[in-house]
């Protein structure tokens, strides 16, 4: 423990990958793969093609479906082209709400359930990764001691940003027909008058355009990139650096304030154009705020897991109970702050009962009401009434738990925000999904403990190494 | 290591050794000193808190937050006690057709009512127990102790090796060294 005033030592550590490491990382992906190559083979693919035009509902079960499907009001004309699915062509249906006829007809073929997996992991992972980068450069803006032994670790996670950047970019070009149904809309140019021409997309097209689609992010990501590799090197090369020289440090912090300002104002765009486009009717104004908040605790979580497993591994002698305990209070604080804004977007929505707005929620508290309530067991009552405890934030063994508890419950929260908005009704995490999860999760894994090694665990001249090292938050 | 009754006011205490100190490590030293040489230490006195301090003296974790947990209770207890008497039993009101019972609308409010009862029950039992509520005289051993100096207060007694202590404050950087009766103190 920090006892403080007597000199710790401080020395550099070379981190090697355990061959249990790998192992267990190789062994996850393998796991995922044949996990996903079951549930792909299991996918009921008759039920794509042939039921969307099936007809023949009375008129009883055509209101029940209007109602279920979260029909806006928009569109009660239009029922009468609205394609009632059988029950047990569960898997890929059209039942989704969206004003327009066509969107109803719009059949999907059975990959869209592959390529929106590989979405929903690599958006997830995309945004954890970058989130790290963010807790990296806030680290440095506020000035912050405590973080100095760990940051190694964000730092190696936020390399995987823009391989989780592509996999959810692989995913949106191969699919975004299916996934996105504006883009659907958006290749039929439709104009005013013509039938099926849809107002709302047609207003939003200035900005929900598949140019935008596709440059805005990649632009973005270039941006972030370029930044997150600045204040990479300018670590590395501190490490080299005469000891005592706080020049790195002061230009990190510059760049950090750079990140911290565009990341802050551009993350939201990638949340609108990548998963509240799912929904393209749909909008709300705290969505950007809700997708940082998922990843950033998610982040935090995984930050918290690789110290605890470095630490267990004999490495990192510098973090103490301290540092552990710290980043256990992050994870609970967080975990309460995306409690927080997930209520803020649900209360009003739910409050004010305007049908457009409804319609997001409508399916998933109809349709998707176990989800919806696990959604909140899991990343909010179990961090709470659990971490609430002095002891359980610093007990590895119950941070672990809860930390895969919550890294399931954000993966859930992203499947949440895409299924019901690309199939209707009737899906649920199945194993594909569990497979995709493990697949991309362990090269994830792999790609840490990798980008780990590939320098010293210890920011020797890090200014605030030393204060790190006594770290200490009391009795 | 135990810690003396901190009930009884400074006033009526036996005689007490006083070191006084500028500098905070060599305050940490001397109370580790002290602490080695099973001197009873009445308390360490400083302007801010001094890291390690706590764990050398052997301060039992607070109740604190103990108290906070329970202050949260009451508040979310109470306000439920009340939303369900106002808006349920005694005057129900149809806004928007939303269900009345148990509904969403509920969450601010047992938020909010659990936040502030948990922080004033906090603050309240924080200065309560720190002797600092309204009208207790302060009772400063040494009037820069809240500024730039800091105290280590030794009450003399059965066992109480005076010289002993007295060499160990002097050997470990106090710049003073006082002794107290009653409320009269004089420099030795």
């Amino acid at each position: 423990m920090g006892h403080g005033h007597h000199k710790i030592e401080i020395t550099q550590e070379q981190f090697t990958v355990p061959a249990k490491g790998k192992r267990f990382a190789i062994g996850l992906t393998i796991l995922g793969l044949i996990l996903a190559g079951i549930g792909i083979a299991t996918i009921d693919r008759s039920g794509s093609h042939s039921h969307g035009h099936e007809t023949s509902t009375t008129k009883h079960e055509h209101a029940e479906t209007a109602a279920k499907g979260g029909e806006i009001a928009v569109n009660e004309h239009a029922t009468e082209a609205h394609a009632e699915a059988t029950e047990h062509h569960g898997n890929v249906e059209n039942k989704s709400f969206g004003p327009r006829a066509e969107f109803h007809e719009q059949n999907k073929p059975w990959t869209t359930r592959i390529w929106s997996n590989v979405l929903i992991v690599g958006y997830l992972l995309f945004m954890v990764s970058l989130a790290a980068l963010f807790f990296v450069a806030v680290q440095y803006i506020a000035n912050a001691g405590w973080s100095a032994a760990i940051k190694r670790v964000p730092e190696a996670i936020a390399t995987f940003f823009p391989v989780g950047f592509i996999l959810a970019f692989v995913a949106i070009l191969i699919a975004k027909n299916e996934l996105y149904h504006w883009v659907h809309y958006e290749h039929q140019h439709l104009t005013n008058g013509q039938p099926g021409f849809d107002a709302i997309l047609d207003g939003k097209s200035w900005f929900l355009n598949s140019k935008m689609f596709l440059i805005f992010p990649v632009v973005l990501v270039a941006i972030w990139w370029l930044l997150g590799r600045k204040l990479r090197s300018l670590s590395v090369a501190e490490d080299a650096a005469q000891p005592g020289d706080v020049s790195f440090f002061k230009k990190s912090i510059r760049y950090s304030a750079g990140f911290a300002v565009i990341y802050g104002f551009t993350i939201a765009v990638v949340a609108w154009l990548w998963m509240m486009s799912i929904d393209a009717h749909w909008y709300s104004t705290i969505f950007g705020v809700y997708n940082f908040a998922t990843s950033w605790v998610t982040a935090l979580t995984i930050i918290c897991l690789f110290v605890l497993y470095l630490k267990s591994q004999g490495y990192l002698k510098l973090v103490t109970d301290e540092h552990i305990h710290d980043l256990g209070k992050f994870m609970f604080a967080f975990s309460i702050f995306w409690t927080y804004i997930w209520l803020s977007q649900y209360l009003l929505i739910w409050y004010a009962h305007i049908p457009e707005e409804m319609a997001y929620y409508q399916i998933r508290y109809e349709e998707y009401k176990f989800n919806f309530l696990l959604n909140i067991i899991l990343n909010f009552l179990c961090p709470f009434l659990i971490l609430m405890m002095r002891n359980a934030k610093r007990n590895p063994v119950v941070l672990t738990i809860i930390g895969c508890i919550l890294i399931f419950g954000h993966y859930h929260d992203v499947w949440l925000m895409v299924a019901p908005g690309v199939f209707g009704s009737g899906q649920q995490i199945g194993l594909l999904e569990i497979g995709t999860l493990f697949t991309f999760g362990g090269i994830f894994i792999y790609w840490v403990l990798i980008a780990l090694t590939k320098r010293g665990l210890v920011p020797v001249n890090h200014p605030y190494i030393e204060e790190s090292a006594h770290h200490d938050v009391g009795v | 290591m135990g810690i003396i009754d901190k009930n009884l006011s400074l006033r009526d205490r036996n005689k007490m050794l006083l070191g006084i100190w500028e500098n905070e490590d060599k305050l940490v030293e001397a109370t580790s000193e002290l602490v080695h040489a099973r001197v009873k230490i009445q308390d360490v006195y400083t302007p801010y808190p001094v890291h390690g301090l706590e764990r050398i003296m052997g301060v039992r974790r607070s109740w604190l937050s103990i108290v906070a947990f329970l202050c949260g209770m009451t508040g979310f207890s109470l306000a439920f006690w009340m939303i369900y008497y106002m808006y349920v039993q005694d005057w129900p009101i149809d806004v928007g057709n939303k269900p009345v019972r148990f509904s969403p609308s509920w969450v601010p409010v047992l938020f909010e009512a659990t936040v502030l009862c948990t922080a004033f029950g906090m603050a309240f039992f924080f200065f309560f127990r720190n002797r600092m509520i309204w009208g207790i005289k302060p009772e400063l051993l040494d009037d820069r102790q809240t500024d730039d100096r800091m105290v280590i207060a030794v009450e003399t007694g059965e066992g109480v090796d005076e010289k002993k202590v007295l060499k160990i404050m002097k050997d470990h950087g106090a710049v003073e060294l006082r002794e107290k009766t009653g409320g009269v103190q004089t420099t030795i």
